[in-house]
């Protein structure tokens, strides 16, 4: 559940961002003879509505309406007493509360068109709950999956999402920076405290305790101790946009030879020719609703390859003089002819 | 009471085995009376109870999907491959499987055993594709089955959310500490993560509120900075082993105004009056009537309505707000082992939003109360 900061800014993201983002929807819906679109989020999967209304659940669920030719509005599960709260942090026209969103959302639907064609962004992935209210609070309605519509639209990140990440890597990157103390649970103290005092949305931060004898990270809980070199993952939601940093604690000659390896490999993405050698890499990245979806790596297969202009964190393991380095950091997809770079340093001092 | 931290995850019963392995034995029995063969545990970083229950797994990104089968074995469905990496080392007993398009692996998995009973919890939340009826199984709704397992528990289970109290009233000691006025709301908060994961304790919920009677609930931080006079409420919930204790406390800026201290008054009988009511066989409505029944009293009564409280308290265990909830229209029937937090927050006239709550386990014949902090309108320095 979140306990970081969730605020508006206006400066960050102003009105104009999102009629930008809307104008864009309503274009393709209309291709696609939509009336109106339903997007459903959590706190697991914030990352549609977030991106069309800047609204972050901290708990609970919402599905937010978009008519074609009317504004936006959410049907939430918070209780009505949330409204003011909702209102200050989103952009959108009216907030209705209800147990059964999905059936609310329907009879407003139907209530303004009765037989309208409905898009759902990520349908099979809905709650089923919300499914089969959806069916029954509109039964002429008639429901499409719009998953790969709003991918089209999702996948290439405008210039106030690369703004957001880059202000996400900033506070991933000073937060990690923070990773001071005797013991392990200082060290992760000490991140979490500065990246929720520079405003972080959330973070969840992880170890690879002993990169000597396991490379993988997990979270701690209890006293941990550490080895000669491990790593410390910062994973930071910042006004609705997440990315990932790693930090390996090893010589600084071995980070700095790992760190131009892996800024090599990033810079051929989406290719993989540059992780040739590595021992493990993953991209990750918003497809549709869930902020950093899988994308391509070792263990995907064919994957998704992100597309030109994507917003995307890697993680890659490899080894330099025989020692084990992890490494992760955000990255923008090159447009064409152009190479794909960070856009945060993955060295730390 | 400062300067204890979360002991290593223990994780073990007064039997000797391990809580998951516990509630592994717990949950495959009762499978095996309703004569289920094969169970799907639905969990997302918002509702991971039930996965957890399961599959000993804290989910905190993208969707999990547990299948159980009667003989024990577990397989767990990841679509995020970082969590599913996480999982691999948190929970080595079971099968780990990164899924990207989950939904469809497990049907994959299911088409294998779609002659058998198979059940699911929480049905609701399962992806829509999994739990349409043209698929080739049937899921049959095991919720309230679940449900039981998990309001019912063990005396290990009981030990693991004594436990995270105790870190609760830690917690609320460096929270009187954090609130300075000028301070923002978020930087408390960062105070307190901090705190606990000092502490070893990874995972907490927390809301705050803080300023006059123009505040009515509590919401994640915001920037809005403390100031002299203000009200300031949080609940604060960590987690041990995946089982989360809450503790709900206000404290003033300065000195407590005389209207303050009244309205704070109101609270402490109703908190009394609702503990008191606890005890096995009665139901959930009775409590909340014996919270509600203070306000009454006092000519209150509109703010125990939904215009201005949620609920008077609910369950806690692997989730932070669990069945039952504490409601005048909730029959749940109270039962020894069965852990809540009863806390009559609401608005008060005179005074603004108050909470005031403590975490509680129903005993043989009452409550045992597991919070230590003194039920009292705490001052700090203005």
């Amino acid at each position: 559940m979140r306990r970081g900061l969730i605020a508006r800014s206006l400066v960050e993201l102003p009105d104009a961002v999102f009629d930008a983002r809307l104008d864009r929807l309503r274009t393709a819906m209309q291709a696609a003879h939509l009336d109106a679109l339903v997007v459903y989020t959590n706190n697991t999967r914030p990352a549609g509505v977030s991106w069309l209304a800047g609204f972050v659940p901290y708990w609970s669920e919402a599905v937010l309406v978009v008519p074609r030719q009317a504004a936006p509005y959410l049907v939430a599960a918070l209780s009505f007493r949330v409204k003011p709260w909702i209102e200050r942090v989103s952009r959108v026209a009216d907030v209705l509360h209800t147990p059964r969103i999905g059936l609310k959302a329907a009879q407003q639907i139907a209530a303004a068109q009765a037989d309208a064609a409905v898009g759902v962004v990520d349908f099979d992935g809905l709650p089923a709950g919300i499914a089969e209210d959806l069916r029954d609070g509109g039964p002429q309605l008639t429901w499409h999956d719009a998953s790969a519509l709003f991918a089209s639209l999702r996948a290439v990140a405008d210039p106030a999402e690369i703004a957001l990440a880059s202000r996400a890597a900033d506070i991933g990157h000073r937060a990690l920076s923070a990773a001071q103390g005797e013991t392990l649970n200082e060290m992760i103290a000490g991140v979490e405290s500065k990246a929720r005092a520079l405003g972080a949305e959330e973070i969840y931060v992880a170890a690879a305790p002993d990169l000597e004898r396991d490379a993988r990270f997990r979270r701690i809980e209890g006293e941990a101790g550490f080895g000669k070199t491990f790593a410390l993952r910062a994973t930071v939601a910042y006004k609705g946009t997440w990315i990932r940093l790693v930090r390996s604690m090893c010589e600084t000659a071995i980070a700095q030879e790992a760190a131009a390896r892996f800024a090599q490999a990033v810079a051929s993405l989406p290719s993989d020719r540059g992780f040739a050698g590595f021992r493990s890499w993953l991209v990750e990245g918003c497809r549709v609703t869930q902020p950093l979806d899988a994308l391509i790596g070792t263990r995907l297969g064919e994957g998704h390859p992100p597309p030109p202009g994507a917003l995307v964190s890697v993680q890659a393991a490899l080894a330099v003089d025989g020692q084990t380095v992890l490494l992760g950091a955000p990255a923008l997809i090159g447009r064409s002819g152009e190479a794909s770079s960070l856009i945060a340093d993955p060295l730390y001092d | 009471m400062l300067g204890n931290s979360v002991a290593a995850p223990s994780g073990t019963t007064l039997a000797g085995t391990s809580l998951a392995e516990e509630r592994r034995q717990r949950l495959t029995a009762a499978m095996r009376e309703a004569g289920i063969g094969h169970m799907v545990l639905y969990g997302n970083a918002w509702q991971g109870d039930y996965l957890r229950y399961g599959a000993d797994f804290g989910i905190l990104e993208g969707h999990g999907i547990a299948l159980i089968a009667a003989d024990g074995e577990v397989e767990l469905f990841l679509d995020s491959a970082t969590d599913a990496q996480r999982a691999e080392l948190e929970a080595p007993q079971v099968k780990v499987q990164l899924a990207p398009d989950i939904a469809r692996a497990v049907g994959a998995r299911l088409d294998r055993v779609a002659n058998a009973h198979i059940a699911a919890a929480p049905r609701r939340f399962l992806p829509h594709w999994l739990a349409d009826a043209t698929r080739s199984f049937k899921l049959d709704d095991a919720t309230a089955l679940v449900d039981r397992l998990l309001m019912h528990k063990s005396a290990g289970e009981i030990a693991a959310v004594r436990r995270a109290a105790q870190i609760a009233d830690e917690a609320y000691v460096e929270f009187l500490r954090a609130v300075r006025p000028g301070r923002r709301q978020y930087e408390i908060v960062a105070d307190i993560e901090a705190h606990l994961r000092r502490k070893g304790c990874p995972d907490n919920f927390m809301i705050i509120g803080s300023g006059g009677k123009d505040v009515f609930g509590m919401t994640p931080p915001s920037e809005r900075r403390i100031a002299a006079g203000d009200l300031v409420t949080t609940e604060l919930t960590p987690a041990v082993e995946g089982y989360f204790a809450q503790i709900c406390r206000t404290l003033v800026v300065g000195k407590a105004s005389e209207a303050q201290r009244r309205a704070f008054a109101v609270f402490v009988e109703s908190l009394e009056a609702g503990i008191a009511a606890v005890r096995p066989g009665v139901r959930a409505a009775d409590v909340a009537k014996a919270e509600n029944d203070v306000f009454r009293k006092y000519g209150l009564g509109e703010y125990t309505t939904s215009q201005w409280t949620r609920v008077r308290g609910h369950g806690m265990g692997m989730f932070a707000d669990s069945k039952p909830h504490i409601l005048e229209d909730v029959d749940t029937v109270l039962e020894p082992g069965m852990t809540l937090i009863v806390h009559p927050n609401t608005y008060h006239p005179d005074a603004g939003y108050i909470v005031l709550g403590d975490a509680i386990v129903v005993t043989d014949d009452g409550a045992e109360v597991l919070c230590k902090t003194p039920r009292q309108l705490f001052e700090v320095a203005a």
